[in-house]
């Protein structure tokens, strides 16, 4: 399978009279834009705003993050969300780098939501920190959820997706000025020199946990609460065959743009052919109950095995209970004999004194780490703020409270915040982008 | 916080889905439930077999509670 | 300029060895043996050097613990230091216990250092700074500077590094670091496999900690005759919440009386806890605090007494320290009714 990404990069997005791309600009007719977003009529209420790197504006409730992207061969480029289902992973997608679309709130929240600060501080928090973002801040009709901790937050997830795809038309005809291609060949067919190397996987753990359908991710748009371990070619994952869900805490997310991107796929592709085999990726899932715990790691441990894998990675979306999933797959996957690394955040209170995950096993005994989710953030007033600030306290966000008899409430007058890291959006970067690690203080 | 109650000479008994989350944090007598977010009744059955099942494991952690153990022990359940 | 007061044992102040080791605390203006080369390299000026027997330390605790905090109660000081104590093991015990006592007292940062072996670093290393120190005295110079360049840093108002950079044994406190190198986690990720597929030596980023067992409660020896209690960690409360516990990382707990009702109605009990889906447990809160089972139990004359509340807070994020304490807290007021078993519920 080979996929081509032509890249674009972006240097500024700015509103004009006509939406293109040209000489790194990108120019968007905001009135034709907010028409095209709010053909979902449950978008009431609606702004499109664009923050830059530096800029002293706080971000807050995000829900989703997507970089835009298109298909010259008209294939929509996230199959079962924005078009028919149709296969992803090969032919061409041209991707517009350095931005993203953000999904916010204009006025509610909901607990895997999470902020992200342009500038200052709090800006060595997020990736997104980094990228030119334009947001859409909407209000929706989802009065069902209005008042709810856990949202589904469909409206402004799909717009966001859609959106990422409307500003891809812009580049839709150009001609990439970087292409990068991903390319594996099936793994019976692989070359004696490749053979040589020793078989990886990687194991992926994406947020499944809801069993009532709207929150988790889904794959090819299929609730992925309803879905086994199977195989899947990481140019699916990197190719908008997978999209983020509205449950998991914000600093352990992986949002859609995370998946487009994932750093871990792009660093095996880097070391195969010469340090490992990159077999592919064995797409897990997130359970509640032990006994499907177990049956997810058997389905796991059983295809490394049978595809003959002398290593694998695991990475998880999540923390809490999630780790049991974590712990209990890279126990199997030792057991089959396939030597194994871990990359997740902990959980080690804010004191640092806690357990850093739910459950231990010796066996794990690689494994990387990528931060604290209760590490407290205290960060001062922003100028600008995209969204409503006071979500963050009153909304449920899992970094965030309303009350606390001795730091007070997460959000201040002045407008100076306290929160834990965990309503960091994608703060832990857990996807492979963390330059953080946990060490004994 | 089990261990605060252990510790304080109270026998206890956790009731709970994650076994491998209780060994690990010390649990010494542990009864399994379903799940994380319905422990002890299964929301797609009826109200009566999720009664009998409550009842039934509720009633093995009271006797787990006299039971005299020697290492950390999961209690078997019937339903 | 900021000031220290160094703590030593009769030996190295020159007083005497075994023969002398009861010599009791004694608080002296100025310097002492290994205070002379603390004070040389530490940016504040030592004081005072403080001086007890290693056996009376040993021996008579509370009395040289509280003698020398009084020694101290007028003093005015901005660190703490300990040792170094090498391998003498009474010695470091005799460092741990005060410099802990005094970090607890006046809330300054207290260092000492001793060698890996001596029993004073797994006694007190959770609670102070105990750096690595040598074998012998022969390593005086050495262990003083290293204690000096910390205490350096902190009295300047630095920041301090991890455990393993500064050289002190970890105290049991993880804390997030952005990594100097720059290697992002995939990075980190693929190279540890690479490692460990070729058999080269690795280093996780998470060594999975000991486990600390608590003995096993004696068993109820009569059921029917004992006050049993209920407490969840799956956050039942009141629908209004009414001790605002909170829904993930939880520092409150509640407890609601259950003596009149014969099981959790569905719109009058909710879980708060924000780490599942509540759906099923607010249609029936029975289902994660078993009441209705624990009423039927007691009618039937299984259990003796049903305790009049049942208890409850939040599992997920939850610190060990707020848990330790709300569980203390929890234990204190079954105490007061006799409560003879708790059964624990969690999601």
């Amino acid at each position: 399978m080979k996929l081509e990404i032509g890249n674009f990069q972006v240097k500024d997005v700015v509103f004009g009279d006509k939406t293109m791309f040209k000489n790194g600009i990108l120019t968007i007719n905001k009135e034709e834009a907010m028409d095209f977003i709010k053909e979902d009529e449950h978008i009431i209420d609606l702004d499109i705003v664009i923050a830059k790197p530096g800029e002293n504006i706080r971000i807050v409730p995000v829900k989703e993050a997507v970089e835009p992207r298109i298909r010259p061969d008209e294939r929509s480029v996230f199959p079962g969300i924005t078009g028919d289902v149709e296969a992803t992973g090969s032919g061409r997608v041209h991707a517009l780098k350095g931005c993203s679309v953000l999904g916010v709130g204009m006025h509610y929240g909901s607990f895997g939501d999470g902020l992200i600060d342009m500038g200052g501080d709090g800006a060595k928090y997020t990736l997104f920190s980094e990228l030119i973002n334009i947001c859409i801040v909407a209000h929706t009709d989802e009065e069902f959820e209005r008042f709810e901790q856990q949202k589904k937050n469909r409206a402004i997830r799909w717009a966001t997706h859609r959106f990422a795809e409307y500003l891809g038309n812009t580049v839709k005809s150009l001609e990439p000025e970087e292409i990068e291609t991903f390319e594996l060949d099936p793994i019976t067919k692989r070359t004696e020199e490749i053979n040589k190397f020793p078989s990886v996987v990687l194991v992926m753990q994406p947020q499944s946990q809801m069993e009532e359908l709207g929150y988790n991710d889904l794959v090819y748009g299929w609730d992925m609460n309803k879905y086994v371990p199977s195989f899947m070619h990481p140019n699916e994952v990197l190719d908008g065959a997978l999209i983020s869900g509205s449950f998991m805490p914000a600093s352990s997310k992986w949002s859609t743009y995370d998946f487009q991107n994932f750093p871990t796929i792009r660093e095996l592709y880097e070391e195969h052919g010469k340090s490992i085999n990159f077999l592919g990726v064995i797409m897990s899932n997130l359970n509640v109950s032990l006994e499907q715990k177990r049956r997810s790691a058997i389905f796991v441990a059983q295809m490394a095995k049978s595809l003959g894998a002398d290593g694998a990675i695991v990475t998880e979306e999540g923390y809490g209970n999630p780790d049991a999933d974590y712990i209990l797959c890279i126990a199997a996957l030792e057991e089959a004999g396939v030597k194994t690394v871990g990359i997740s955040n902990e959980c080690t209170g804010r004191d640092g004194a806690s357990q850093p995950l739910v459950t231990l096993d010796e066996k794990a005994n690689a494994l990387v780490s990528t931060g604290n989710v209760s590490q407290l953030i205290e960060l001062p007033p922003a100028e600008k703020v995209i969204g409503e600030l006071q979500a963050l306290a009153r909304d449920g966000l899992s970094g965030g409270w309303a009350y606390d008899e001795i730091l007070g409430p997460s959000v201040r007058e002045d407008g100076s915040i306290i929160m834990e890291n965990n309503a960091m959006f994608c703060g832990d970067r857990i996807a492979g982008w963390s330059t953080k690690t946990m060490k004994e203080f | 916080m089990v261990k605060e109650i252990e510790r304080a000479g109270i026998p206890v008994v956790q009731m709970c889905n994650l076994i491998p989350v209780a060994t690990t944090v010390g649990s010494n007598k542990i009864v399994p439930t379903i799940s994380i977010p319905y422990p002890l009744g299964d929301p797609d059955t009826s109200k009566e077999q999720q009664w009998k099942l409550r009842y039934h494991r509720v009633g093995v952690a009271l006797d787990a509670l006299t039971e005299d153990v020697k290492e950390q022990t999961v209690f078997k359940v019937k339903i | 300029m900021k000031k220290a007061i160094h703590y030593i044992n009769q030996f190295f102040a020159g007083i005497g060895g075994e023969e002398k080791a009861d010599y009791k605390p004694e608080i002296r203006e100025g310097l002492v043996g290994p205070a002379i080369a603390l004070n040389s390299i530490l940016e504040a000026e030592v004081t005072h050097t403080i001086i007890c027997g290693d056996n009376f330390m040993g021996s008579n605790t509370d009395e040289a613990v509280n003698t020398i905090l009084g020694f101290l109660e007028d003093k005015e000081f901005d660190i703490f230091v300990a040792g170094p104590a090498f391998q003498a093991g009474r010695y470091g015990v005799a460092c741990g216990t005060i410099c802990k006592a005094v970090k607890e007292r006046f809330n300054v940062p207290a260092i000492t250092s001793m060698n890996v072996e001596n029993p004073g670093v797994e006694m007190f290393k959770k609670g102070i700074y105990i750096f690595e120190g040598g074998k012998s005295a022969a390593k005086m110079r050495e262990d003083v500077k290293t204690m000096a360049n910390f205490a350096n840093k902190i009295l300047k108002g630095e920041k301090t590094g991890p455990a393993d950079e500064e050289g002190f044994f970890p105290r049991g406190i993880r804390a997030e670091m952005w990594l100097k190198s720059g290697k992002t986690a995939a990075e980190r990720g693929v190279e540890m496999l690479v490692k460990k597929l070729n058999d080269q030596p690795f280093e996780t980023e998470l060594p999975i900690p000991k486990q600390d067992r608590v003995p096993i409660a004696p068993p109820i020896k009569d059921l029917s005759k004992a006050n049993i209690a209920m407490v969840t960690t799956g956050g039942i409360v009141p629908v209004d919440n009414p001790d605002r516990i909170q829904s993930a990382s939880a520092t409150r707990w509640g407890r609601y009386d259950i003596s009149k009702i014969d099981r959790l109605e569905s719109g009058v009990y909710k879980t708060i806890h924000a780490g599942f889906d509540p759906a099923a447990a607010d249609a029936d809160p029975n289902i994660i605090m078993p009441i209705d089972a624990m009423k039927a139990y007691l009618k039937e004359g299984k259990i003796g007494k049903l305790h009049d509340y049942f208890y409850s807070t939040v599992g997920t994020g939850t610190t060990q320290a707020e848990a330790a304490r709300m569980g203390k807290e929890m234990v204190g007021k079954l105490r007061e009714d006799n409560v003879d078993g708790v059964i624990m519920t969690s999601t």
